[in-house]
């Protein structure tokens, strides 16, 4: 059977989607991936899972974040001043990242 | 194209008017009940799902109204200052939910999305340019609300409890759902969008508006709305009563299929005539407006394209 | 791991479910990650009759999204909160129901009109996004990344506060004294969000030897007046005059506590206060109206995708 395997590079990372191994079961699904997908890249931490086990929902089936304007979900909406917290500016910074990354996704 | 650059006799904005109000009236209300729902739902993740379909709805009817405000309103007129009497949705979309009915909530949306679903197919090829353009956008988004309440109907239905508050819901909201195909009574235009030479000027007053079902012919004759309500309700109906039948729920449609005049409410919301529920709704959305005094409402957003 | 060795390793994001946590951590951390979890879906119990009387179409859909994110946030919360194996997220949902969970004060007193929004969204999220801010260096690290995106989200709901404030601020008479009546009325209570002075706090020491906890109460307090005192006059709101404020040099500031009502802070927080008690009690009857919905779907607990998921090996 199929394990998709997910790294986490060091401590207090997230558990990212690096590949996958074929195995028997669960302990040997682990053994492999230390081999096929830590050997070389940092690792912390893998997780292996059942690739059977991992549902999918894609672009085509539906329209994520929606597709009427939904700006007023965001923090660049807003306009009535320029001066923020700069944690608010920080969640801003992130915001125009997200959306510039939609934007690219849709072209 | 801009809607305005379109010369329309009284008869056609009258029509046009009318079934801009019947789509943003529904989708507006039902997406302010829906809201009911947030922080009361069953469990957080339903709770994040519904409230998306709330905004989901109200980004509908904002596209909505903003067609009328091509034809010379504004959202003060549409909403906030508006006449309640003059909304024209159907009652399905004003009646509170009973508290914890989650299955409400479940079976109103099933029976609104395929409804709505099926105009919309028949505004893809409206004649009215505004109004095709802007379909598309709204079916990519309720694909999603018709999945989501048939999986929790097929959910609900599996359990015999979650079977009776179904069927609770089918027999309180279905003759509602009827009133979704019932001809609207048109409004009168706005004295403040009749030009200065008066064209139009004749429909300011009720009295001389023509009945609703003579401005539903016109809006399937101009091609507005490509197929009569009386052949989308069958089709509705095709497709729901057997869904529910299916899953073990009765509906109130006789055998022979026949749907009679004594089947819907008598207020139906389409003609003018709502429940008491509505009017507690309208003060409570309307509340803050009038304590601030306010004469605009505020944008966030750019016009819609 | 013994506590001592806890303290040793105490990092930013230095612990995570794999590692074995000594069961006073794993209380001292759900205490903490519950309450705020708790918090988030008290305030979406606040603001959500504005959703309703928001005056226009677009601030009618951005305080849906507003409510919506935080209930958003209450979901990560308590899976970060659950992931120290203390409680369960029904636990902690029915502890709140019963009037046993803590949360926030400013989310104990009643809302009644528009004016009060942004003193919610705009002052107490401001505070909260100052500590929240914070916490993404906590040690548990399902805590830390619940934060990342929570931090993401918040800058909307701060600018959409101020936004709402801007509007009334720049409004009629009548909205700039409504405005400057709920602001001296919940001035106070924005003050009292970061609690009481450290060394009257109880629980704060361990917490932040272990690093669950980044900053003092009294740090983040300056910190937040540092910022929204210039905001709040900005907009012509007068600070009232008590409690008393100094500012002590380089927008450090002092505040008079003994001009705050503790006798009144301290029933709010163990859910005494009668108003609040009233939001509790009214969330507890909708919760509970909506239990056989529960029960439906997690009678089949042993479908693909339901909670009844392996535990990690």
């Amino acid at each position: 059977m199929i394990w998709e395997v997910f790294r986490q590079e060091k401590p207090g990372d997230y558990h990212t989607h690096c590949g996958n191994v074929h195995a028997p079961d669960r302990e040997m699904a682990k053994q492999f991936a230390v081999i096929q997908h830590g050997r070389r890249k940092p690792t912390e931490s893998l997780w292996v899972v059942p690739q059977e086990e991992v549902g999918e929902v894609d672009a085509d089936e539906v329209a994520f974040g929606g597709t009427t304007d939904k700006s007023y979900r965001w923090a660049m909406a807003y306009t009535s001043s320029t001066e923020h917290a700069k944690e608010v500016i920080a969640s801003q910074q992130e915001q125009e990242q997200a959306e510039a990354d939609r934007q690219r996704g849709d072209d | 194209m801009a809607a305005t650059e379109i010369e329309l006799t009284p008869d056609q904005r009258l029509a046009l008017e009318t079934e801009l109000r019947t789509l943003a009236d529904d989708e507006f209300v039902l997406a302010e009940r829906y809201t009911e729902w947030q922080v009361h739902a069953p469990t957080l993740e339903s709770d994040l799902a519904l409230a998306n379909i709330a905004q989901d709805e109200l980004g509908h009817a904002r596209l909505w109204y903003d067609l009328l405000e091509e034809l010379g309103y504004d959202e003060t007129d549409l909403l906030w200052e508006r006449d309640p009497d003059t909304f024209r949705h159907a009652t399905l979309s004003e009646l509170p939910f009973p508290e914890g009915e989650w299955a409400d909530a479940i079976v109103r949306s099933y029976l609104f999305d395929v409804a709505e679903g099926l105009r919309l197919e028949s505004l893809e090829e409206s004649a009215y340019p505004a109004i095709a353009d802007r379909v598309g956008k709204i079916q990519r988004e309720e694909g999603y609300h018709t999945e989501h309440a048939e999986n929790w109907l097929e959910r609900l239905a599996t359990d015999d409890e979650g079977g009776d508050h179904l069927q609770a819901a089918v027999d309180r909201l279905f003759p509602h759902a009827l009133a979704l195909f019932v001809p609207t009574e048109p409004v009168p235009f706005g004295a403040e969008t009749v030009s200065g030479d008066g064209a139009g000027s004749q429909y300011t007053d009720t009295d001389a508006l023509p009945d609703a079902a003579t401005v539903e012919e016109t809006i399937v004759a101009e091609g507005y709305r490509t197929d009569s309500l009386a052949t989308l309700g069958e089709r509705w109906l095709d497709r729901v009563v057997p869904t529910l039948e299916s899953h073990g729920l009765r509906t109130p449609v006789p055998a022979d299929g026949e749907i009679t005049d004594e089947l819907v409410p008598d207020a139906c919301g389409r003609n003018g005539r709502h429940t008491d529920d509505w009017d507690t709704l309208y003060a409570d959305f309307t509340h803050t407006y009038r304590e601030l005094g306010r004469e605009d409402a505020t944008m966030i957003m750019d016009r819609p394209e | 791991m013994d506590v001592e060795t806890v303290k040793e390793r105490a990092g930013p994001r230095e612990f995570s479910p794999a590692d074995d946590m000594p069961e006073k951590y794993r209380k001292a951390a759900t205490r903490m990650i519950q309450f705020h979890a708790n918090s988030e879906i008290m305030g979406a119990y606040l603001e959500k009759p504005f959703i309703r009387q928001a005056p226009s179409i677009d601030r009618k859909l951005a305080f849906s999204a507003k409510v919506q994110d935080e209930i958003g946030h209450g979901q990560l919360l308590y899976r970060a909160a659950e992931s120290l194996g203390i409680k369960t997220r029904e636990e902690m949902l029915d502890e709140l129901a019963n009037g046993e969970g803590k949360f926030l004060n400013c989310f104990h007193y009643p809302m009644e009109s528009w004016a009060e929004v942004p003193m919610i969204a705009f002052f107490v999220d401001g505070a909260a996004m100052r500590r929240q801010a914070t916490l993404k260096s906590s040690s548990w690290e399902p805590y830390a990344h619940a934060m990342d995106k929570v931090c993401f989200e918040e800058g909307f709901h701060v600018k959409h506060g101020e936004d709402i404030m801007a509007r009334m601020a720049t409004g009629s008479r009548k909205e700039q004294q409504m405005l400057q009546d709920a602001f001296d009325e919940w001035w106070p209570r924005i003050i009292q969000f970061f609690g009481p002075t450290d060394d009257k706090s109880t629980h704060h020491d361990f917490s932040a030897e272990v690093g669950l906890k980044q900053k003092t109460n009294d740090e983040l307090r300056n910190a937040f007046l540092d910022a929204y005192v210039p905001k709040a006059k900005s907009y012509g709101l007068e600070i009232p005059e008590y409690p008393r404020i100094e500012e002590v040099g380089d927008g450090e500031y002092h505040v008079e506590e003994d001009d705050l009502d503790w006798d009144e802070f301290f029933t709010v927080s163990k859910n005494e206060y009668e108003p609040g008690k009233g939001q509790i009690d009214s969330r507890k009857a909708a919760q509970e109206a909506v239990d056989w919905v529960r029960d439906t779907i997690e009678g089949d607990a042993n479908l693909p995708g339901s909670q009844a998921a392996p535990a990690a090996d």
